[in-house]
């Protein structure tokens, strides 16, 4: 929902510099617009992270393709889905002849959750977005690629397979 | 057990403390306390920040090189358990820390030095100049000494009563 709300919010500022930009044409706009923006991401960079709970999007990170997931149920969990977790999602992006195709109900491990999930021997992990991998009702990835790093939890989950995969191990 | 260092103040992380962060090209970054965090995230840059050991170093605050920080070391083939190495090696600790703890003692003593000095030259510099405002330039022409003489004078104490605290 946060994510939503940046967009939202950085939309606007663009339209209204952007009729800055026409009225005082100049080297000048350009700079403050350079500006906006990075206050924008650093807002975005230091919100504070949640759950993945209903209708956040998610980052499909391999070759099933699809490329952008939106969660409609966390499993297991009533507050959210965290880090290696399962969810079901609905397939919102997807690229034309892939094993899966826009609005197609399917099941995902979170990879990569940008909320931070303690490890067993207390720190704690955050990572820079939220990610997930399409597998099937038994846990099975549908894809045959992984990309980015994923955590060493999902071995105690029993992802083996998309550790297998994957090209990191964080 | 691997004791990594934060990646913002250089100190050691041991099992259990801090926060790591997972950046998309893999890259981790290892915070030995929430301070440390919340300055990554502000972007700061620890070579800037006074209080971290990357600015300590690259000002010269501390020690550098020294044979000591060669004990230290990243080792990533783990070593065959022997148990007289073992032994040896744990003996030797405290010896090392002491002598390190020395040795960087030493170096901000002599990091201190070039101040002293500095100091001194520029008080005889000041009293040479303004001499006059004690001594009257008559006087100092007769005995061209920067002290004064010594004069006795008495001092008149009294004591105050002192009340007892009232409870």
């Amino acid at each position: 929902m946060a994510a939503r709300l940046f967009s939202k919010s950085s939309s606007v500022g663009h339209t209204l510099l952007g009729a800055l930009g026409t009225s005082l044409v100049g080297v000048g706009s350009a700079a403050r617009e350079a500006t906006t923006k990075l206050n924008y991401s650093d807002i975005f960079f230091q919100q504070q992270r949640t759950f993945i709970q209903m209708r956040t999007n998610l980052k499909v990170v391999d070759n099933s393709g699809a490329k952008r997931v939106m969660c409609i149920q966390a499993l297991k969990s009533k507050k959210g889905a965290k880090l290696g977790d399962t969810i079901i999602g609905s397939v919102k992006e997807a690229q034309p002849r892939g094993k899966v195709k826009k609005g197609d109900v399917v099941y995902g491990v979170v990879v990569r959750a940008a909320m931070q999930r303690g490890r067993c021997d207390g720190s704690q992990i955050r990572f820079d977005d939220n990610a997930v991998v399409l597998v099937n009702k038994q846990g099975e990835p549908i894809g045959t690629r992984v990309f980015g790093p994923v955590p060493h939890e999902l071995r105690k989950k029993k992802h083996v397979k998309i550790l297998a995969l994957a090209e990191h191990i964080a | 057990m691997r004791l990594e260092k934060c990646w913002f103040c250089s100190s050691t992380i041991y099992p259990g403390h801090g926060i790591q962060f997972v950046r998309n090209d893999a890259k981790i970054f290892r915070f030995c306390r929430s301070k440390c965090h919340k300055n990554f995230k502000m972007k700061r840059n620890p070579r800037k920040v006074k209080w971290t050991k990357a600015y300590r170093r690259l000002h010269g605050k501390d020690m550098t090189q020294d044979s000591t920080f060669e004990f230290e070391r990243k080792r990533n083939r783990p070593l065959r358990y022997d148990r007289i190495n073992t032994e040896k090696v744990l003996q030797a600790i405290p010896k090392i820390s002491k002598v390190k703890a020395k040795r960087e003692a030493d170096h901000i003593t002599n990091r201190l030095k070039v101040g002293k000095t500095k100091r001194k030259i520029e008080a005889r510099k000041e009293l040479e100049q303004s001499i006059s405002m004690v001594k009257a330039p008559s006087a100092f022409k007769e005995d061209a000494t920067l002290t004064l003489p010594k004069q006795k004078v008495t001092v008149s104490y009294t004591q105050t009563e002192t009340k007892p605290m009232e409870e």
